[in-house]
């Protein structure tokens, strides 16, 4: 067994600011992980303002680097190494993150590793779970929706994805266009539990075509005809309604969700394990149908903290880097886009600045 | 090194540049300064490096950072304090910010009037006078008025010249170039206890509240 090694993560490429401390290089230890959301920064306007959350992350990194630090016990001259998310994401707090880092590298005479955001929720069920490759993951969150055949640290193949909206992005706008709360996903499940799936039927985009290939657009328009009619003919909704609509929603999400990662699986061998990671995966409902759609494989979920954006994983991605040999320099780049499979063509985002993720 | 000379590393990406320097006591020892229009991210910690090379001093040895805060490009002004409060973190060390107005107006002792750049025909502006400071804000440059006017103002800065002739004022350079003016600035103040560097941006995000606000409720 090698020394342990002990990583700081940073991770700013959304609406949180988190920073995490690693013990790895032995059974790994997680001393310390924090996040500060900036939900209520956004709340107003209906959705993440990329400027606004660069300006929150850029004067919270460094205390969020200390409280993580002094939650796992230790001095900042403690740490091996320094691991951040280098995107893609919102550019503006990525490039805060790893100005940060490198900050912090070059005092402490540390290496640096840039680590995309991606790998970092794909392998985080090594980290909570200690699964072997290769395995399934559908990641899904409010700005991702693939499924990814995760064969080493480094060697993803994208098998499908959504070529429009985020899971996340659609329960943001159905708690919107419902006058539900924000984030949506919360909301939304809970005015479902009382809901009548059946009662209006919503589509399954996507669902008569071949392939893992997902689309939540139309879903998302469907739910806004519904609501524009509810309300053209009774001048408003009831909370049946509201509850009604919910649950159709979910129910249509789920079953897209299900089948697709049904026949992601079906095309798979040799796999140990279906993981899920991202906000969405705390659903009750698609959880409890992705989990069915897996047996006889194991189902990985990993708690909801290293779901939902971490730094743990980030610090987790980057020890998977720094013991294969990687170290980045002090000219690293922020990315906005950086897709983790650059074989496949790419889903979302094409041009001069190539593939989103 | 004497360690009773303070040593101060300053840097600064809040234009279309990248600028550090280093100060012993009162003297450069080295500075850089490249102008770029983007790119900052990657050129700062090199340049850093270079420059504590060239001054011949560790980053161990140093006393305080200066950082230029803006007002000026975001993202720019975001580079500079993130990797400054990132820096000091590591070295136990205070870090100071330091507006580009005021390293427009170091080394100057009169009346200042210093203006940068705010795009879209606007400035932010700020004043410096015994008794008569006004600013920082942004200003259109058309509604630059005589109440700006002092009795032998210098202008320094951005569109200097025309704002001069406006205000029937002097015009000139700035004596400092920006990285050796926020190493001075910064190494007055760094015993002062300031809280962190934050951006100065005197603007506001472009942001509109979300427009559906939901159904009604029967």
């Amino acid at each position: 067994m090698s020394d342990p090694v002990t990583i700081l993560g940073i991770e700013s490429s959304c609406d949180d600011t988190a920073a995490a401390v690693l013990r790895a290089g032995g059974e790994p230890a997680l001393l310390s992980s924090v996040v500060s959301s900036q939900t209520d920064l956004h709340a107003a306007f209906g959705g993440v303002v990329p400027e606004i959350a660069a300006r929150a992350h850029a004067e919270k990194l460094d205390l969020m680097v200390e409280q993580a630090v002094a939650e796992a016990g230790i001095g900042l001259r403690d740490l091996d190494v320094i691991a951040v998310t280098a995107g893609p994401g919102l550019i503006g707090g990525v490039l805060s993150g790893v100005m940060c880092a490198k900050g912090l590298a070059m005092g402490l005479g540390l290496p640096l590793l840039g680590v995309n955001h991606l790998a970092g929720h794909a392998l985080t069920p090594r980290l909570t779970d200690g699964v072997a490759f290769p395995y399934l993951m559908l990641l899904v969150s409010g700005g991702h929706c693939q499924f990814l055949r995760v064969d080493g640290a480094e060697d993803f193949t994208r098998l499908g994805g959504t070529i429009d909206d985020a899971p996340g992005e659609a329960f943001d706008k159905v708690a919107r266009l419902l006058g539900l709360a924000q984030p949506g996903g919360p909301s939304v499940e809970r005015a479902a539990k009382d809901g009548d799936p059946a009662r209006f039927a919503l589509p399954r985009p996507l669902l008569d075509r071949p392939g893992c290939d997902m689309s939540f657009s139309g879903l998302k328009t469907a739910v806004l005809r519904l609501r524009d009619r509810l309300v053209a003919d009774q001048g408003g909704l009831h909370a049946g309604d509201v509850a009604d609509i919910c649950a159709g929603f979910q129910a249509a999400m789920r079953d897209v969700l299900a089948e697709k990662s049904r026949r992601a699986l079906a095309g798979q061998s040799d796999l140990t394990g279906f993981a899920v990671a991202g906000g969405v995966a705390a659903n009750q409902t698609l959880r409890a149908a992705l989990q069915e759609v897996a047996t006889p494989l194991p189902f990985i979920a990993p708690p909801m903290a290293l779901c939902t954006d971490n730094a743990a994983m980030i610090a987790w991605a980057g020890w998977e880097a720094y013991r294969a040999g990687h170290r980045d320099g002090m000219d690293l780049m922020a990315r906005p886009r950086w897709p983790l499979d650059t074989a496949s063509a790419p889903l979302l985002g094409s041009g001069r600045k190539g593939a989103k993720a | 090194m004497p360690s009773d000379t303070p040593l101060i590393l300053s840097f600064d990406t809040s234009a279309a540049h990248c600028a550090a320097a280093l100060l012993s006591g009162d003297r450069v020892l080295a500075a850089q300064q490249v102008e770029m229009g983007k790119g900052q991210a990657e050129a700062l910690m090199p340049m850093i490096e270079a420059v504590m090379g060239a001054g011949g001093a560790g980053l161990r040895d140093l006393t305080a950072i200066g950082v230029g805060i803006g007002p000026g490009n975001f993202t720019g002004v975001r580079i500079s304090v993130s990797a400054a409060r990132g820096l000091a973190l590591a070295l136990g060390i205070p870090a100071v910010g330091v507006t580009l107005l005021e390293a427009l107006r170091e080394g100057h002792d009169g009346p200042v009037l210093a203006s940068i750049d705010a795009r879209r025909d606007q400035l932010y502006l700020q004043r410096f006078a015994e008794g008569a400071h006004r600013g920082p804000e942004m200003v259109a440059f058309d509604a630059i008025d005589d109440s700006w006017s002092l009795p032998g103002l210098m202008c320094l800065g951005n569109r200097a010249a025309e704002i001069a002739t406006k205000l029937n004022a002097e015009t000139g350079p700035a004596p400092f170039a920006p990285a050796p003016a926020i190493a001075r600035i910064a190494a007055r103040r760094y015993r002062d206890g300031a809280p962190r560097p934050a951006p100065l941006y005197l603007r506001s995000p472009d942001a509109a509240p979300a427009r559906d606000t939901g159904p009604v409720l029967l």
